[in-house]
């Protein structure tokens, strides 16, 4: 329909929409372009609700009573109510499942970085003997999932004492970070000039020292990716507390809110409480660390 | 140490690396790559986790799975995870990516809101959604009511018919947003000169879409299906939270009957040998998944 010789016709722009040119098209163009982006403006509203109202309804069921709850589960609360937090903090043990958390992804988190960066740099900078072999070995760590060795390291950790410490979840936990930790600085270090290093050597420093105060301070968005990918993986994980951290008073959040919620599960009010004592902080972080969260948790995507 | 004949270990600058390289290393090799073997090991055994005893059994286990109907049950939860549970977040994260994409108010906002569910843990995201899910409060079937399809309204998780599907989509739900993120970066890389050629050759926004827009972001796409790929025939947390692998075994998938089998009947070498083939099935899928990649991108170009 359209010709191609006006197509290409310098005085003819290109017709976007394949309307002709003139004032009343134009009219019904920028009435359609407004149709469009209304539409576009209900998808993403009605999404946004879809991921946020789940989090309103519980936040705002742990401030109702349990009754109120049955009655009308969209209904806000009426007054009030912080009983079921406080009875959740206080009942729930909750406060030694945020102590149990923090003493096991903070160390796990920071074992995950160090370790990491070390290695990460020792492969994309030196070309050792055997170089290709521990990156491989590495390599089948990120395509393996843990279910593969989560029967014989119960035995092993049991074996070593480890079992009933907190050390059966941090030490595994740091090895299991090391696959994708070691892929993500390796490949940062890759991409930074070598000369630096050289010039740092000439200067007099040994290799440990240009690592730790020339290349080392470059890397600070790669580490603090790591860094928040580690920490929420670490914090949020279940199936490795579950095996290996039985005991009660080790128990990390999530272990704590699932028996939590299977000992009161006709108190609903109370479930809401300890689930909103969960989730506010982790939402109030992320909202203000938003950018490092999704830098962190995307890279091994990007990366790549 | 052999090396001590070959002038090369002569103090070789390149050596250094060994020693970066050490600590991570000690520590992987004790907490995986020698469970990985021991696992391995385990599978050809028969041993039930407490006696001492343990003998050598071949392939017995292996056997035993192919004439297990409830591995194969469970394989096809894990076959119906990985297709719905990729295609669904994908679909879903393009659009609302290509929604955003460009200049539009509120973007920050919209992406914050949607990345919000990432960061739960899968213990809580499964409380709310069996909220969600419950017969007598749950507001699904409250709301299927309110729109006069009450007749659709069930105990979601309780039904077989449904239940797998129910846990599938709280899984979506979780992930939708990571990737929307990922997606929403993927396109900042696009190429608009492309996008304004293919506009003057006449192709419509569907063929953009298809021809232009897609190719460029096959990078970020391979690394999301991926992830869900391994994800997906190891996935346990979300199901084991919400159901247990119930109703009537109907959401039971690999991980959560491995852990059935080894941890609450104490068959342990039955259990190694059930995990052994999810990590196959990971492994191979993967594999499989990465050479098509290539062999598309080398036909590409």
């Amino acid at each position: 329909m359209k010709n191609a010789s006006v197509r290409y016709d310098e005085s003819h722009p290109a017709p976007l929409q394949g309307a002709q040119a003139g004032e009343s098209s134009a009219v019904a163009l920028n009435l359609r372009q407004r149709l469009l982006n209304s539409g576009r403006y209900v998808i993403l509203i009605l999404f946004a609700l879809i991921a946020i109202a789940p989090f309103i309804w519980m936040w705002s069921s742990a401030l109702k009573e349990s009754r109120e709850i049955f009655r009308d589960p969209f209904a806000l609360p009426t007054s009030l109510n912080f009983e079921n937090l406080v009875n959740a903090w206080t009942v729930g043990r909750f406060s030694d499942y945020l102590k149990n958390s923090i003493i096991i992804t903070v160390p796990t988190t920071v074992g995950v970085v160090a370790l990491a960066c070390l290695a990460g740099y020792g492969l994309a900078r030196f070309s050792f003997r055997g170089r290709r072999l521990v990156f491989y070995t590495f390599l089948l760590g990120i395509m393996v999932p843990f279910q593969s060795i989560m029967i014989p390291l119960y035995y092993n950790l049991r074996d070593y004492g480890l079992l009933g410490t907190y050390w059966a979840m941090i030490l595994p936990a740091i090895a299991l970070g090391q696959p994708f930790g070691i892929f993500l600085m390796q490949a940062f270090f890759r991409g930074l000039p070598g000369e630096l290093a050289d010039a740092a050597r000439v200067d007099g420093c040994n290799e440990f020292q240009t690592f730790l105060r020339v290349m080392l301070p470059m890397a600070g968005a790669a580490m603090s990716a790591l860094f928040v990918f580690q920490f929420m993986w670490t914090w949020n994980a279940f199936l490795m507390p579950l095996l290996y951290m039985q005991k009660e008073e080790l128990r990390p959040l999530p272990l704590g809110l699932m028996f939590f919620q299977g000992r009161y599960t006709q108190d609903y009010g109370l479930i809401a409480g300890g689930v909103t004592i969960a989730t506010v902080p982790v939402i109030v972080v992320y909202i203000l660390f938003q950018r490092q969260f999704m830098r962190g948790l995307t890279a091994g995507a990007l990366r790549g | 140490m052999q090396a001590t004949a070959t002038p090369r270990w002569k103090w070789n600058r390149q050596n250094v690396g060994y020693f970066f390289v050490l600590p991570s290393l000690v520590l992987y090799l004790i907490f995986f790559v020698y469970p990985f073997f021991t696992s391995i090991y385990l599978s050809l055994t028969d041993w039930d986790g407490v006696q001492p005893v343990m003998n050598f059994v071949g392939l017995q286990n292996y056997e035993r799975m192919l004439d297990d109907p409830m591995v194969w049950q469970s394989l096809k939860h894990n076959l119906i995870w990985v297709v719905v549970g990729t295609a669904s977040p994908i679909v879903l994260g393009l659009l609302l990516a290509m929604l955003l994409w460009g200049k539009i108010r509120g973007r920050l906002f919209f992406r914050t809101v949607y990345f919000m569910p990432v960061v739960l843990s899968s213990v809580v995201i499964g409380i709310i959604w069996g909220w969600i899910y419950n017969p007598i409060f749950g507001i699904l079937n409250r709301f299927l009511k309110s729109v006069g399809l009450g007749a659709l309204a069930r105990g979601w998780l309780g039904d077989p018919d449904v239940a797998l599907y129910a846990v599938l989509v709280a899984a979506i739900w979780s992930y939708t947003g990571f990737c929307v993120v990922i997606f929403i970066s993927g396109l900042q890389n696009v190429d608009m000169d492309l996008i304004d050629a293919s506009t003057v050759d006449g192709a419509n926004a569907w063929q953009r879409f298809i021809n232009v827009i897609i190719p460029q972001l096959r990078h970020v796409l391979t690394m999301v299906i991926a992830y869900t790929l391994i994800g997906g025939f190891s996935v346990f947390d979300i199901v084991w939270i919400m159901t247990n692998g119930g109703p009537a075994n109907a959401t039971d998938v690999i991980a959560t009957y491995t852990y059935f089998k080894s941890f609450k009947q104490f068959d342990m070498s039955y259990g190694a040998a059930l995990s052994m083939l999810m990590t196959i099935l990971a492994l191979v899928a993967t594999i499989i998944f990465m050479r098509i990649r290539e062999r598309g991108e080398e036909e590409a170009a």
